[in-house]
């Protein structure tokens, strides 16, 4: 017979005390955990694998007893010229908004991390988009990015009136107007994860630099961006996510137009959902969309996390 | 001791069991699974009848004083819901598919979404009015789209025209009058653009407001010729791209577009700043729906008064010109306990006083071919059309699924902008009906 001695006495005695207070609870303790857990499978877990299951059939919303299709609705999704724009334009509008608010919001983190007598009204006027509804943000760049709106007015009042353009009715350009509102709207917030982050920079750190004679590029290069890094993942994590996901102010601008110049992944499955009433392919686009954001926030997630550093 | 510690332990479990009862019955009944208002569908005195009606908001607006009037006369009681088009269509489907649908519910005409009359019957979700007296009054361009195989579905409470309104001082500075046929049309816009003024505003920044110009220039050019054209596109007999009225449709909306007579940046204009200019004297005309009229008139100081309105002429006859018409319908659960008091309810609409209490109270036409004075003089100009029979429904609703609409509303949009052709436009569009009815 073999006694092992080698559990460390602290976990012993847990053990101990958790099974003191596992028999004096009579084991009822299933009773507090059961309801929670039916009400997160019924609420949470039976929808999310029922609306993964009508992603392979033809659900119409109507029919009790969907045909089970196989891979027909993703096969047509990635087939069907309009959808593989949508897929596009998705990718494109997260990569565009991850890349140029992280990089914007840094900037202005970094400008207002300073003695500057209005960083605080600043600071509010930056991230004050932020906090607007995203249906009223679409209203607002609708009217002011029209021919006859009042951006094309003030380049017109500036002399600049070659730079007037149709920004949401050319194709060509629409997808870029519809990027350029997303960063102006959510650059404020990516600027408040940064000045949190700046927060936690130890200032002995960048003094011994200084002292050390880094410049400021090398201090920044070499000291504050890489202490920035969890703010960073936390900060591109959630502009890629509501970048893959975005459809308000798309839907408001432009209704995925002109054309489907501007179309996302979200935006048609609204469209198929309920306008078309093709709910199982519509699964079938939110089951991609969903596979899509997963992918990218774990592998992005991954990346960051190498480069953090303790400060 | 011991007893006290059981009794309150008891006592807790038991107010646990209560608290946890009356959660799961908030959550249950928040869920709807649990019928909080103690009363059925008759209202639960077994003395009134209480009908539910689901309806948009341009209906409850206009059925409200009607509702009250038959409320009166026969102790019904009537409870409206009512919710934007859109937003209805969305939920309309889902109270289907659960069983918790109004007894009356606002539907689409023909099969032009997926809560239209023909898909909603093709399933048995509305109950069958063809016995009703009313029917024998429904007007040629809606009875196709009122029901399926010969059955009227659907009952119509009003009819919108798409018409051309215009600004009257406009067209009155450049001396010129409404167009009757196209040559004239392109000579008044000609005229109107000498004048320093956008011929037609062209807010198509939307899709919906582009395919207007389909539908009225193909109720002349395709459907006046041949109202019975979508029997053989079913039948896989004719199709969008080979058919030269379809043909000829596009090729007058883009011989508009490249004489320069449509907006500047038509594609970025939405349509409440198309409306603004026409009424601003800064373009001259604009295709719209007659229900769109009274928004129209509220951006001029003079009202009504500052505009007027015609048929979209398409060929050089001005006996030619035809007007699409479109029913805003009203339908019976086949599943509601109240069919009977809901189809008397209907009949009461279809009165010939309540039709045109109904279309003035509006300011739109007649659902039924009954007569009717209508107080606003500002449709009279296409009434004439509408007596001779010189109507046809809008061409979407004769189609058998929304998704073909859908693609002239977007590719249609990639056409103005000579990103496709009208071939592939046309192809696109036979693609889509031709998957047929969802």
């Amino acid at each position: 017979m073999t006694v092992r001695l080698d559990r460390p006495a602290e976990r012993v005695e847990a053990q101990e005390l958790g099974r003191t207070l596992a028999d004096r609870r009579g084991g009822t303790w299933y009773l507090f955990v059961v309801p929670a857990l039916a009400f997160y499978a019924l609420v949470v877990l039976y929808p999310t694998v029922a609306g993964a299951w009508y992603a392979f059939t033809d659900w119409t919303g109507r029919n009790v007893a969907p045909n089970f299709v196989g891979l027909a609705n993703f096969a047509e999704l990635f087939s069907s010229p309009p959808a593989r724009t949508a897929l596009w334009n998705t990718l494109v509008i997260a990569a565009a908004t991850t890349v140029i608010q992280t990089v914007v919001g840094l900037a202005l983190a970094l400008a207002l991390h300073s003695a500057l007598v209005t960083r605080n009204l600043l600071r509010t006027v930056f991230f004050a988009p932020a906090l607007l509804p995203p249906v009223v943000i679409g209203f607002l760049w609708r009217y002011t990015l029209t021919p006859a709106g009042p951006l094309n007015d003030a380049l017109r009042e500036l002399g600049l009136g070659g730079l007037a353009q149709n920004w949401l009715g050319d194709g060509d350009i629409a997808l870029a107007s519809v990027i350029g509102v997303i960063i102006w709207q959510h650059t404020g917030l990516t600027m408040v994860i940064y000045l949190a982050g700046l927060e936690g920079v130890p200032a002995e750190v960048l003094e011994a630099a200084a002292i050390d004679g880094a410049s400021w590029w090398q201090r920044l290069r070499y000291v504050t961006i890489p202490l920035l890094i969890p703010a960073t993942t936390v900060a591109m994590s959630l502009t890629l996510i509501s970048g893959l996901k975005l459809f308000d102010q798309v839907f408001v601008m432009t209704g995925g137009g002109p054309g489907y110049a501007t179309e996302t992944l979200s935006v048609i499955m609204y469209k198929e959902a309920f306008v078309s009433g093709r709910y199982g392919y519509a699964a079938a686009i939110a089951l991609v969309l969903t596979m899509i954001v997963f992918a990218f926030a774990f592998l992005q997630l991954r990346a960051l996390r190498r480069f953090e550093v303790e400060a | 001791m011991t007893t006290t510690t059981a009794s309150l332990a008891t006592g807790r479990r038991v107010r646990r069991r209560t608290v946890l009862a009356g959660s799961l019955a908030l959550t249950l009944a928040g869920c709807g699974f649990v019928n909080t208002d103690g009363g059925d569908a008759s209202g639960g005195d077994g003395d009134t009848t209480t009908l539910t009606a689901y309806v948009n908001t341009e209906l409850n607006t206009g059925l409200t004083p009607l509702i009250e009037k038959y409320e009166r006369a026969t102790g019904v009681t009537i409870d409206v819901s009512s919710a934007e088009t859109n937003d209805l269509n969305q939920q309309l489907r889902v109270q289907l598919t659960s069983g918790t649908a109004a007894d009356l519910i606002r539907v689409s005409p023909g099969y032009s979404s997926p809560v239209a009359v023909g898909v909603l019957a093709s399933d048995g979700d509305l109950a069958d009015l063809s016995d009703e007296p009313w029917t024998e009054r429904l007007s040629d361009d809606t009875r196709p789209l009122a029901g399926v195989d010969g059955k009227t579905m659907a009952f119509p409470v009003s009819r919108n025209a798409i018409v051309m309104a215009y600004n009257k001082e406009v067209f009155a500075d450049a001396q010129v009058e409404p167009p009757t046929t196209w040559s004239e049309l392109l000579q008044v816009c000609e005229r109107l653009r000498g004048a320093g003024v956008t011929p037609i505003a062209a807010p198509f920044q939307d899709g919906i407001y582009l395919q207007f110009w389909m539908y009225a220039l193909g109720a002349t050019l395709v459907y006046a010729e041949e109202p019975d054209l979508d029997d053989r596109m079913r039948a896989g007999e004719v199709d969008f791209v080979d058919h030269p009225g379809w043909n000829e449709v596009f090729a007058k909306w883009l011989e508009l577009r490249d004489a320069g007579f449509f907006s500047e940046g038509a594609l970025g204009i939405p349509f409440d700043q198309g409306m603004q200019s026409v009424a601003k004297g800064e373009a001259a005309m604009l295709l719209l729906v007659s229900a769109g009229l009274p928004q129209l008139f509220s951006y001029a100081e003079q009202g009504a008064e500052a505009f007027g309105v015609f048929a979209l002429p398409a060929t050089d006859d001005p006996g030619d010109t035809h007007v699409p018409l479109a029913p805003d319908f009203l339908a019976v659960n086949a599943a509601s306990d109240n069919v009977e008091a809901a189809k008397d309810f209907i009949a009461f609409l279809a009165r010939p006083e309540n039709v045109a209490a109904y279309a003035n109270a509006m300011g739109v036409l007649p659902g039924l071919d009954v007569d009717v004075e209508l107080e606003s003089a500002v449709l009279d100009p296409i009434l004439p059309l509408i007596e001779q029979g010189r109507t046809t429904p809008y061409a979407n609703y004769l189609w058998p699924n929304g998704d073909t609409q859908q693609r002239l509303l977007q590719s249609g949009q990639l056409l103005f902008d000579n990103k496709i052709t009208t071939e592939q436009l046309l192809t696109e569009m036979d693609q889509e009906y031709d998957k047929g009815t969802p």
